[in-house]
């Protein structure tokens, strides 16, 4: 029966596991015309997923022999993994459809990569971690080339996958180091093990691990691949590539140096807070010169990741537990505010793009007010929510992150955020500009309304606005998802 | 009337007005027209319901206060004093007149202007009432977007530049006071009281000083460039020049005032210590805007951007009035808000009547307009009374005070205000003397035969205005009773304060 008790918590993995065998065979028996069928498939299988997390809520165990942890932690991240998931997969198909990108492989891998990144958030252990994080980014390299016969998805994918396998390599020798300096591959007996103390060895194991995790989620000096990848890959893929791997790199950060490294939290602070100013600095500067909104989405949403790091340099910089988990909390809240808004713009982005020859420049936003009101609306709406103006998610995520700073003696980071959203509001509002205060070109882009598409951003905008107003929905699971770390 | 929500119906009159707007065809001018005069007119009428504010009573009435965000002890607390009524009611009233007059000037997009315009109301008046510092800057942020929709879609050639100019300025002082308020909410907290928002149990709270100089220069930084103080007014010609009418009259008339009503309620009760001590700094920006808005004022070729300037120079008045620390001045800098509202927005409109007709706005284009148009030089020539600040007219009470206030303060920081009373007259007359005595210039002439005189929606958009100008300039007795005991709070809360560890600064 013990076997049985560990599979119950395995559930929304074992959901998506067969979510991806039910694609596989279903695409085989489906005619041409009707491979749209298998969207609402996937989105059904993801929601009985994320139906599921509700159900291993509170269950708080570590099964496998150490090897997973079902926390609260892990399903809040599991939750909102598959969130990703479902407003990728609604709206993909319109885009990849046009294009003749396989739906079927599309929506298989998705779900794969989903998985990879359920189990990242659920490790206990090194072996277990990078399992996960392999499971993730494969499948991530094979979306970025989804567009086969597109060369700048074929350069993208190649680019990222040449640095990304990189950068793995870079993890795994800190997770050689660490089990060579400690003896164990355990989260918790790493974290035991380490005790405060600082050595030579362990600086050179923290590094490899900084440098390799950094490089996941995009941080400055590592984020040269992002750009490059998040122009080349479909739009649609771009928008999930730009919040799925960096969720789960974010649950891996947590893990590894929240967990794992704790003990040497203010060692790794100081490196924190330097890659989070350059992060978000670099970031929100270069996005300044963009054109082309999904090279210049791409830029921002490296600086939005300069500002959930500062949660976790909140985090390491507290000296009070309650602030610390603060910290965490503000993190988790900011990826799961960041994650619909920026979904939910790459669409708008992809919806410009019907037909197949743009690219997503800026001007085929020109005049976008009067030719689809409500989808400029709606961008406008995602927009100010990425500067971070109420009531908007963003805003009230971006508040979190600034009260976790204030709050731990990081007032001077705090200020440095507010200056750097200021910075962004300017090339936020230039799509604003473009959409209301500029006329339309001569021969407008003709816009996508496919339905599930437009039901996906309505609920995207729906939820950024109600989550801005009402935070107080998601608050308590955050509290005690950040409880599990104490 | 108890329990009825009145400060939230007040606020949230025009959200219900802007979203029946969402169900009316856009085509229907008419019917869009009159549903936002309508959402206006209620919130208007709701307003008038504040004067039965008690002076004798206790501090904020009409209180509401329900909970909000747990978590994080935030609260939607609605409260007012007779400082937040007064400018309640100026705002409601410069709503009326803005969209009363927008009937004709608009006619492109007209849904989605009035729509913002009505969002625009609903963040100016939010900011008047909160007193939850996180529901105070979400209305303060909600203020500031709708402005940047109607100078960015309806406004002038320039609008664009002018708009982004005027948001980014906004934008970059209200988020560091974002981090002040957090600061501020933190060091309450960290000495063991709740977490909380709550305006009135942060007021009175001991903060260090090295905290209280750094929030009072964020909140200072906020507020001075919403005023606009000098040197951090450059973005308010610009917006000025390329919004439209109604956007200018509330922008002058309203949107300013934000700032200065920052001052009174936040920075002042919040961080004495620190305001004392930056006080005799602010008292110098304050006289180098009074006289540096006159003498810009002097050489605008721009009428409109000649009333911009003239908008700075008083708004010092103001500054000067709140950093004095004394009854007569804080009176005065509160008299002079509503004054310069109501003149300052009534000039702007004027400015539209003749641009409207002509689509120019250079003075030297203008001239002799007094023999066809003579009804609206009349009304030009109140408001320019009224703004130069003539005994009788509401601006003279505002200075006047002011510069008592300023007196008791420091002999030469009054002379020095004084000597713009002279500046403001001579910008406003000859002004006044080119634009309508002077000889018409060849270019007016093209545009003689088709000028008109001003027209009953301009009328009715003025009249209240003019009305006010004056009895405000009579009987100034009804407001200062009004603002007087906040007037009292404020200099209680400042009086005896000062940073004892950090020093003078200079």
């Amino acid at each position: 029966m013990d076997l049985l008790d560990d599979l119950v918590t395995l559930l929304p993995e074992l959901i998506l596991v067969a979510l991806v065998l039910v694609i596989i065979t279903v695409d085989l028996f489906l005619p041409r015309a009707e491979k749209w069928l298998l969207t609402p498939l996937t989105v059904a299988g993801l929601i009985l997923a994320g139906a599921a997390c509700f159900v291993v809520w509170d269950i708080n165990e570590t099964v496998y022999s150490g090897f997973y942890v079902v926390d609260d932690l892990s399903v809040f991240l599991k939750g909102a993994t598959i969130l990703t998931g479902i407003l990728s997969a609604l709206f993909a198909p319109a885009y990849l459809l046009v294009r003749r990108i396989p739906l079927g492989e599309f929506n298989m891998i998705l779900v794969s990569a989903l998985l990879g990144m359920c189990v990242l958030a659920s490790s206990s252990d090194m072996i277990t971690v990078f399992l996960g994080l392999e499971l993730m980014t494969m499948p991530s390299y094979l979306l970025t080339g989804l567009h086969k016969t597109d060369r700048y998805s074929n350069e993208g994918a190649l680019k990222y996958f040449l640095l990304g396998s990189f950068a793995s390599a870079i993890v795994l020798f800190g997770v050689a180091w660490t089990y060579g300096l400690t003896g164990t591959t355990s989260v918790a007996g790493i974290a035991s093990a380490l005790d405060g103390e600082m050595s030579a060895g362990i600086l050179v194991a923290m590094g490899f691990l900084t440098v390799g995790a950094t490089f996941k989620i995009a941080a400055v000096p590592f984020h040269y691949w992002t750009p490059d990848a998040y122009q080349g890959a479909p739009t649609p893929i771009t928008g999930f590539l730009s919040v799925g791997p960096k969720l789960g790199a974010f649950a891996l950060l947590i893990r590894v140096f929240a967990e794992a490294l704790e003990p040497l939290r203010a060692d790794w602070l100081v490196i924190f807070l330097v890659l989070t100013v350059l992060t978000m600095t670099v970031g929100n500067v270069v996005a300044l010169t963009q054109v082309n909104l999904k090279r210049m989405l791409a830029y921002s949403s490296i600086a939005h990741t300069g500002y959930i790091m500062a949660g976790l340099a909140a985090f390491a910089n507290a000296t009070d537990p309650g602030v610390a988990a603060q910290g965490i909390e503000a993190v988790l809240f900011y990826i799961l505010g960041y994650a619909v808004m920026n979904i939910a713009a790459f669409a708008v982005v992809g919806m410009l793009q019907r037909d197949t020859t743009r690219f997503g420049g800026l001007n085929s936003f020109a005049g976008l007010a009067t030719r689809a009101p409500w989808r400029a609306a709606a961008m406008a709406v995602l927009m100010l929510s990425l500067t971070g103006i109420p009531p908007t998610v963003g805003f009230f995520a971006k508040l979190y992150i600034l009260l976790a700073s204030v709050d731990a003696g990081l007032a001077w980071l705090a200020v440095i955020i507010v200056l750097n959203a200021a910075l962004a509001a300017f090339y936020y509002l230039r799509v604003i500009v473009y959409m209301y205060m500029r006329d339309p070109e001569p021969e407008p882009a003709p816009i996508d309304t496919s339905p599930f598409g437009s039901v996906a951003l309505a609920l995207s905008v729906a939820g950024v606005i109600a989550l801005g107003i009402f935070p107080g929905a998601v608050l308590r699971f955050l509290e005690e998802s950040a409880a599990s770390l104490f | 009337m108890d329990g009825f929500p009145l400060l939230s119906a007040i606020v949230f009159s025009p959200v219900i007005g802007a979203l029946i707007l969402l169900f009316v065809p856009g085509t229907n001018h008419r019917a869009v027209r009159w549903i936002a005069l309508g959402a206006v007119l209620v919130s208007f009428a709701l307003s008038l319901l504040l004067l039965g504010y008690d002076p004798a009573g206790s501090e904020f009435q009409f209180r509401e206060d329900l909970p909000w965000i747990d978590a994080f002890g935030i609260r939607y607390t609605l409260g007012v004093d007779g400082l937040s009524v007064v400018l309640v009611m100026l705002t409601t009233l410069l709503s009326v007149v803005a969209i009363v007059y927008s009937w004709e000037p608009i006619q492109t997009k007209v849904k989605a202007y009035y729509a913002t315009m009505l969002l625009l109301m609903v963040g100016m008046l939010g900011v008047f009432v909160a007193l939850d510092l996180f529901l105070f800057y979400v209305f303060w942020e909600v203020s500031l977007f709708p402005m940047y929709f109607v100078i960015g879609i309806w406004g002038g050639p320039q609008r664009i530049y002018a708009t982004v100019k005027f948001v980014l300025y906004t934008l970059v002082g209200s988020l560091l006071m974002l981090v002040a308020i957090l600061a501020v909410v933190i060091a309450h907290a960290a000495s063991g009281n709740s977490l909380t928002f709550s305006y009135e149990a942060l007021r009175g709270f001991a903060y260090t000083d090295s905290l209280q100089a750094l929030a009072f220069v964020a909140f200072f930084l906020a507020f001075a460039i919403k005023v606009p103080m000098w040197p951090l007014h450059t973005w308010l010609p610009d917006a000025h020049v390329e919004a439209p009418t109604a956007g200018s009259i509330i922008l002058a008339g309203v949107l300013l005032k934000l700032g200065g009503y920052g001052f009174l309620r936040y920075n002042l009760p919040l961080l004495p210590d620190a305001a004392i001590s930056f006080a005799p700094i602010i008292i110098g920006l304050a006289v180098i805007a009074i006289i540096y808005g006159g003498l810009v004022a002097m050489v605008q070729p721009d009428l409109k951007k000649l009333v911009a300037y003239s908008s700075v120079s008083h708004m010092g008045f103001v500054m000067l009035g709140t950093f004095v620390f004394n009854e007569q001045g804080l009176q005065g800098a509160i008299y002079q808000m509503i004054s310069h509202g109501i003149t300052t927005g009534a000039l702007f409109l004027l400015v539209g009547v003749i641009y409207e007709q002509t689509h120019d706005r250079q003075i030297a284009h203008m001239g002799g307009l007094n023999a066809r148009v003579p009804r609206y030089a009349a009304m030009f020539g109140l408001f320019t009374f009224a703004s130069i600040g003539l005994p009788g007219l509401s601006g003279f009470v505002g200075e006047f005070l002011v510069i008592l206030g300023a007196f008791r303060y420091n002999g030469l920081v009054a002379a020095a205000a004084m000597v713009v009373v002279i500046i403001s007259a001579v910008y406003m007359l000859w002004m006044f003397q080119r634009v309508f005595f002077s000889v018409p210039s060849d270019w007016m002439r093209k545009w003689w035969p088709s000028l008109r005189d001003m027209n009953r929606t301009e009328w009715i958009a003025l009249a209240p205005l003019a009305v006010l100008a004056v009895v405000l300039g009579v009987y100034p007795g009804p407001v200062l009773d009004m603002i007087s005991v906040p007037v009292d709070r404020i200099i209680e809360a400042v009086n005896g304060a000062g940073l004892t560890g950090f020093g003078p600064l200079w």
